[in-house]
């Protein structure tokens, strides 16, 4: 899973590391040429800055998207289900430690950046801020957060990080089973009893705003964007993404027969564009700062899980080797 | 099968599947929640496993006359339930946890190559199909309990206190049942004495390599009543927890 | 009081109310140990990533189910990351192949037109 719009910072321009001409002029020609990027590469500073932020924040979303769905790990119904979801939430795992070794790559060992996320001092996709409040959240999240995520996932693996790109090759392959898992038990309610219809039309209702929020705001125009998409960091842009998953799961949720909580959402048919109620982006931007329903347990509950491998961590160093950034 | 040994066969899988329901259970709490990203993956593969284990044997005691897998698993009394003490435990800290990893999959990996050779062929071709799920389990365990058993005074202090509060836990898996003559005598199962002795033949050796050391089984008092249905004050919030969704509406399809 | 969750598992952690922010104390950091893949005998063992361990046999427990518990598996080969000897991208150029190689590539061989000669010359 993960998420969302990319949410970049801009340097400040004193910060800004003046590169070498000749190379940075190589190094834009490669990525022009299609050519990926590996650890050992010269890249320029601002490059491997944005994509440590990038992939860091993707590694935190996956370990933190693992706990919405957690949360009803001990009540899954019966063993399809009970099983199903320990495997998807296992995988969100297998990402985030897979990611953090691709963002590893780039210099930054893993317990800083888990350091920084428990800190609050590194961000991850919002959507994992909401609670999971009935079964059916799961089921919904599993299967309309796991789409957005795989819209923007495929783009990002065309990005010209070699890592990057690699790992989220097996990602992708994982989420489909993600994807047909949460459409799957969204059928199985939304087609079950009325008891269960409700649960999901509710579920569903309780999602739509952080759906929308999931691809972020509109993207700024900036010297900034255009370089980082230049460089194949940013690979789509918040706006197209978002239209792409409604050209594809909305019809998917009303053929089910649920309704979507905004009055205003429609194809224009002469555009092709969908018209939608814009999303609250004060609300958004009120969340990601920590100001959002589930922010501090998400950030509390990993805390906790890291002390807790504290002593079996710091017991097993004494024989062990020092710490080696991995290959790729 | 013989029909006077049915219920024989009946209370043996019942045993042995409501305890991989309930440790699969308890391990998965901590998928997601793990110390360590690796192990993590890791636990949670062992959890499905239990599960799987235990959906298998459900659906065996279904073909035998019994209700479904999800009906057994989700939906019955407290005192229905079979299953041993050691596995109703919460998960605790990671070396109780971990300890129970090792004492249980040891014993189960050995349970689990008697049944192998049972004269009950459905039970023996089950027990013959997990067999390398469980050496990863007992490798990844055995590991585990040698490396922490002599890493440093904290963790070999954590693992024994872990192993003495352990032992008359798991003592409790080799509760005899009132069908001990009839499973051996039909070659069906050797007995839980004789798994019991094969199993600290088995482990004491691996816990002397991790410089840990074995307590006095004679001095340790069972804890047995779970394969009568008497159970910890664990079990029925577990159960409750569980079957909550499940229980909103037992006939609908999740 | 400690945090009441939705999700029973951290309920039970009794976790405190309010945030803590200090960053956590003392990091350890395992080594890196990198992960080849053998999918069936025969093939090659394939690099498919690394994992965080203290040694080689806790990387092997802990790499099987990260790396092998979804594709097919026969092999894992698990390499120390500080034992492998990279070569660097600067010296790309030193790989390229040049074209005047010719004489060690099967297409540098074409003797049907020598042949096609000598017949004509020989065939009455």
């Amino acid at each position: 899973m993960y998420g969302g719009g990319y949410i970049f910072e801009e340097t400040k321009n004193g910060e800004r590391t003046v590169e070498d001409p000749k190379r940075l002029e190589d190094f834009e020609a490669r990525i022009q040429a299609g050519e990926k990027i590996e650890p050992m590469d010269w890249m320029p500073a601002e490059y491997r800055k944005q994509l440590i932020r990038m992939i860091e924040q993707h590694a935190h979303s996956e370990i933190i998207g693992a706990l919405p769905e957690g949360t009803w790990i001990t009540r899954a119904p019966g063993f399809r289900r009970k099983l199903a979801l320990m495997a998807k939430v296992q995988d969100e795992v297998g990402h985030a430690q897979l990611l953090y070794s691709a963002a590893e790559t780039l210099g930054k060992p893993r317990e800083m950046m888990i350091n920084d996320l428990i800190t609050g001092k590194s961000k991850y996709s919002n959507v994992f801020n909401y609670p999971a409040v009935t079964w059916a959240d799961t089921a919904v999240i599993a299967w309309l957060i796991d789409a957005g995520a795989i819209i923007n996932q495929v783009a990002n693996s065309k990005g010209s990080y070699g890592p990057y790109c690699r790992a989220l090759e097996r990602i992708c392959m994982e989420e489909s089973f993600h994807l047909k898992y949460g459409h799957d038990n969204v059928v199985f309610l939304a087609t079950g009893t009325p008891k269960q219809r409700e649960m999901v039309q509710d579920a569903l209702n309780r999602w739509w705003k952080p759906i929308m929020h999931f691809f972020g705001p509109s993207d700024k125009i900036s010297v900034h964007t255009e370089t980082l998409m230049r460089w194949k960091v940013k690979m789509a842009s918040n706006d197209d993404m978002r239209q792409k998953f409604l050209d594809m799961y909305v019809p998917k949720i009303w053929e089910l027969g649920l309704s979507i909580p905004d009055q205003k959402l429609k194809k224009n048919e002469d555009t092709g564009i969908w018209d939608y109620t814009e999303p609250d982006w004060e609300e958004f931007k009120r969340v990601i700062n920590g100001d959002g329903p589930c922010n501090k347990e998400r950030l509390a509950v990993r805390r906790r899980a890291e002390e807790k491998g504290e002593w079996v961590r710091k017991a097993l160093m004494r024989n062990a080797e020092e710490y080696t950034i991995p290959l790729s | 099968m013989a029909e006077d040994n049915k219920d024989a066969i009946r209370n043996l899988i019942f045993r042995i599947a409501d305890d991989q329901l309930i440790i699969g259970h308890r391990n998965s709490e901590w998928t997601g929640l793990g110390p360590i990203l690796e192990e993590d993956i890791a636990f949670s593969s062992m959890a499905q496993d239990k599960l799987g284990h235990a959906l298998a044997l459900y659906t065996l005691l279904h073909e035998i006359g019994e209700k479904d897998p999800d009906t057994l698993a989700f939906n019955r009394e407290e005192k229905d339930y079979v299953c041993c003490h050691f596995v109703e435990y919460p998960i605790g800290e990671y070396d109780f946890s971990l300890m129970r990893h090792f004492l249980f999959d040891s014993s189960e990996a050995l349970r689990f190559g008697m049944l192998a050779e049972s004269s009950f062929e459905p039970l023996a071709k089950i027990a013959r199909k997990f067999r390398g799920e469980l050496r990863y389990h007992t490798m990844h365990a055995d590991t585990w309990i040698k490396q922490l058993g002599s890493a440093n005074e904290e963790s070999r202090a954590r693992m024994q206190s872990a192993l003495n509060e352990c032992m008359p836990l798991a003592l409790g898996i080799f509760e005899p049942s009132d069908y001990e003559l009839a499973l051996q005598n039909e070659g069906i199962f050797p007995g839980e004495k004789f798994l019991q002795d094969a199993w600290i033949d088995h482990i004491t050796p691996i816990l002397n390599a991790g410089e840990l050391r074995m307590p006095d089984v004679g001095n340790c008092t069972p804890s047995y009543g779970g394969r009568a249905g008497f159970h910890t004050e664990f079990l029925k919030p577990l159960i409750d927890e569980m079957s909550e969704v499940y229980k909103i509406d037992p006939k609908a399809e999740w | 009081m400690s945090l009441k969750s939705l999700d029973p598992r951290i309920t039970r952690e009794g976790l405190p109310e309010e945030p803590d922010n200090t960053p956590v104390e003392n990091i350890h950091h395992w080594t890196t140990f990198e992960v080849f893949h053998q999918t069936k005998k025969g093939d090659r063992h394939i690099h498919v990533g690394s994992v965080h361990a203290p040694n080689h046999e806790m990387a092997y427990i802990l790499a099987k189910e990260q790396f092998a518990r979804r594709a097919d598996c026969v092999s894992l080969w698990i390499v120390k990351t500080s034992d492998v000897y990279q070569t660097n991208y600067r010296d790309e150029d030193m790989y390229e192949n040049n074209q005047e190689k010719m004489y060690r590539e099967a297409g540098g061989y074409k003797v049907m037109e020598r042949i096609n000669k000598y017949r004509k010359e020989h065939s009455k």
